[in-house]
């Protein structure tokens, strides 16, 4: 068990097999011959190929990529990647046609120091994110969140990107193997060899025959290869709490070269679901999740086609399955699961990247040195990655649960009691009459701030009646907070639109400074 | 502005005033500069990197106020320095074109220095190229030779971490200030480090020259000390 840790092995490559490979060789290339160098093999069936969901992703993304060495301007231009701002919520409170919020990337002015929820309904005007944020403003303009003299990776607003994963895993792939010395094998996994302990000593290759490493990454997808599979850990369905388990999506190109390319991703609640809505620099990216168990796949597709109007004629939707829900433990033995093979949620928050970027950087930070180190990084993994989880699972639920929409049995079941989870129950009994603070997520590995949970707490027509009224200085430091955020809307009425600064980029680099 | 393809025909007859036409830097604070001037302007301004709003590319330039549309160097009908950055002493002619090979030379009709009673002609009597016109001609031509190697050493400089945002934060005699943002100054202490990488000679002087320029920031803050004491003493005269 003191045996070191030396060799790597992910099987399964995608966007979490390469991601995960590219943060780890970034932090361990090291000195060639050191004492802990690690040796990092990705072994992958290329025929095979990825899922390639998940074309949203969080801020989190640019400090990703800059750890690992690729610049922006290349990844932007490799992965059709525009600037994303954030979710537009249409039409999930009332499904009124004037119905919607913003969950913005950009925390309410002044925030945490001073809260804004308390005073928002005092200032008389618009919706919560529009009245303590001025990036709602941005994305109703189709305005950029940075200028062409910004520097990489830095921005005027805060951001995240809307991707083709099929072409990130490309970029990540030839940036792994041609800068940061990760061997890629491409190979069938037929067979995989254990030891007594139940640790994975080799997977065996269809032509290479056994790959030995001292620690295996699963990123083999909903297969789960080596957690699932092979080591038997359980799969934990939360189908109860969130319903959808369907996708059918399509590919919508742009009416021209100058159609405006949104700087949000739009989530259009529908009877049985909801539609995503995410703007590459070359297409859209458009498909509807939906619960099976309250509709079928042709009342969904009718309903998709009306959004997507007489273009959908044409276009070939792709129907895919989703089972909602995590391995029960993601890091046993010698094997930790990233990505698909630990779990899957729904698209809502765009949780599926950055769960693999925190996996990923865990894994390389608290990189064990020898296989007894192992068990207590994976118990720390383990309840971390869980909590991390459900956060996630009652995050998304609280999209549902507070809608008032009456017109199907899958925004009325949604709301039922049972399907709530009771930490979510507890919060919203705190909610009535605090608004949501630090003091109510005390961990380190939160994945929602206590602002998301405003904005889509507020956007949803959630009332708090605090306790108390606030002071006349907690009054007037609310209207200058106010005033503060109308000033800068003024001022970055002048920010390019999100398509002229993608077509100047395709010109011209950012700068690293 | 307007820029018009310079022809012997349709401007052979115009004279220019030169002073005059220098007067638009009277609003301009960061001024443009070619390679192979940087030493010797780097001698008079503080000189660094800035970026171009429109490409958010690096150029770089020589700094001549301490805020956007403010010249300390203009005195109301000249600029006060012994060595004028081509692109000021151009003026007013430009390249035209993107590619250097092809430039045309381009003339602002509506510069204050095209002007009947100006000094210099364009065309002689017979109709010969003037003095003056054969030394535009010169000028255009080194900034357009120019452009690529300029373009090499900015991408070396910023390639070897070599630059550094440096935001100006200035306190006048007055109690007032100012702060200027987007400026690139070149890191002393990386240079150290990166020395070794700095493979030609030339680069090594001219970062010197840029790094060494700084001091004259003292400089523009003397003579907009002395802009702050002439202004109230006018205002205190008017009042």
């Amino acid at each position: 068990m003191t045996q070191a840790v030396k060799s790597v092995c992910i099987v399964g490559g995608g966007s979490a097999g390469w991601l995960t490979a590219g943060l780890i060789a970034a932090r361990h290339r090291g000195a060639p011959g050191g004492e802990h160098c690690l040796s990092i093999t990705l072994v992958e069936s290329v025929e095979r190929g990825a899922i390639g969901v998940g074309e949203g992703t969080w801020p989190t993304m640019r400090q990703t990529l800059r750890k690992i060495g690729i610049s922006e301007t290349d990844f932007i231009r490799a992965c059709h990647a525009s600037f994303k701002q954030g979710a537009k919520f249409v039409g999930w409170r009332t499904g009124d046609p004037d119905d919607f919020y913003y969950h913005p990337l950009v925390l309410p002015e002044g925030f945490p120091d001073l809260d804004l929820a308390p005073h928002w309904h005092d200032s008389g005007t618009s919706s919560f994110s529009d009245t303590v944020c001025f990036q709602e403003f941005l994305c109703e303009n189709g305005l950029a969140p940075k200028l062409i003299t910004s520097p990489e990776y830095g921005g005027i607003a805060n951001y995240a990107y809307h991707l083709d994963a099929g072409q990130l895993g490309k970029l990540l792939r030839d940036h792994c193997v041609g800068k940061l010395g990760v061997r890629h094998l491409d190979d069938e996994i037929v067979r995989v060899e254990q030891a007594d302990n139940g640790d994975v000593t080799a997977v065996v290759g269809l032509r290479r025959g056994p790959i030995k490493a001292d620690l295996f990454i699963d990123c083999s997808g909903f297969s789960s290869l080596l957690l699932g599979q092979t080591l038997g850990v359980p799969f934990v369905d939360c189908s109860d709490v969130l319903f959808i388990d369907r996708a059918l999506a399509v590919q919508v190109p742009y009416d021209g070269p100058d159609s405006p390319i949104v700087s949000h991703t739009v989530s259009t609640a529908q009877k049985h679901g909801w539609i995503w809505d995410i703007g590459l620099q070359s297409r859209r990216g458009v498909g509807y999740v939906w619960s099976s168990r309250h509709a079928g796949a042709d009342r969904v597709a009718d309903e998709l086609a009306a959004y997507v109007g007489p273009a959908f004629a044409d276009l070939n939707p792709r129907e895919i399955a989703i089972r909602s829900g995590h391995r029960a433990c993601f890091w046993k033995n010698n094997v930790v699961a990233v990505g698909l093979a630990a779990g899957f949620l729904e698209p809502l928050e765009a949780s599926a990247l950055v769960l693999v970027e925190l996996s990923a950087d865990y894994i390389a930070t608290a990189m064990p040195a020898t296989r007894h180190a192992m068990d207590i990084v994976a118990r720390r993994f383990n309840a971390m990655t869980r909590y991390r989880w459900d956060r996630i699972i009652e995050f998304l639920k609280l999209h549902y649960m507070l809608s008032e929409r009456e017109d199907t049995a899958f925004w009325r079941d949604n709301r039922d009691p049972d399907t709530i989870p009771q930490n979510l129950c507890d919060q919203l009994e705190l909610w009535r009459h605090h608004p949501p603070g630090e003091h109510d997520f005390a961990s380190a590995n939160e994945m929602f701030p206590a602002a998301s949970y405003q904005y889509v707490l507020y956007g949803m027509g959630f009332r708090t009646e605090p306790l108390r009224r606030p002071t006349a200085d907690e009054r007037h430091a609310a209207q200058d907070a106010f005033a503060r955020t109308t000033a800068t809307k003024r001022k970055l009425a002048a920010m390019p639109t999100n398509r002229a600064l993608l077509d100047k980029l395709a010109q011209y680099r950012f700068q690293p400074i | 502005m307007k820029l018009v393809q310079l022809s012997r025909t349709e401007h052979g007859h115009l004279r220019i005033n030169p002073a005059l036409a220098l007067s638009v830097a009277a609003n301009v604070h960061l001024v443009p500069l070619t390679l192979s001037e940087i030493r010797t302007v780097a001698s008079q301004f503080p000189v660094f990197l800035a970026k171009d709003g429109e490409t958010g590319q690096f150029y770089p330039c020589a700094l001549m106020g301490l805020e956007p549309h403010e010249n300390l160097y203009w005195t109301g009908s000249a600029l006060d320095a012994d060595h004028i950055p081509l692109n000021l002493l151009r003026l007013p002619f430009f390249i035209g074109g993107a590619d250097p090979a092809q430039a045309a030379i381009c003339l602002d009709e509506h510069s204050p220095g095209v002007d009947a009673n100006g000094p210099c002609a364009i065309l002689e009597p017979d109709g010969s190229d003037t003095g003056y016109i054969t030394t535009i001609h010169g000028i255009l031509d080194r900034l357009a030779a120019g452009k690529a190697p300029t373009r090499g050493f900015v991408d070396r400089v910023v390639g070897l971490g070599l630059a550094r945002e440096t935001k100006l934060d200035v306190r006048f005699d007055n109690g007032t200030g100012a702060v200027l943002n987007g400026l690139y100054a070149i890191d002393e202490t990386a240079l150290g480090r990166q020395v070794a990488a700095v493979t030609d000679f030339d680069d090594v002087m001219v970062l010197a020259a840029m790094a060494l320029s700084l001091a004259h920031v003292g400089g523009l803050v003397r003579r907009k000390n002395r802009r702050i004491e002439a202004d109230a003493q006018w205002l205190g005269a008017a009042a």
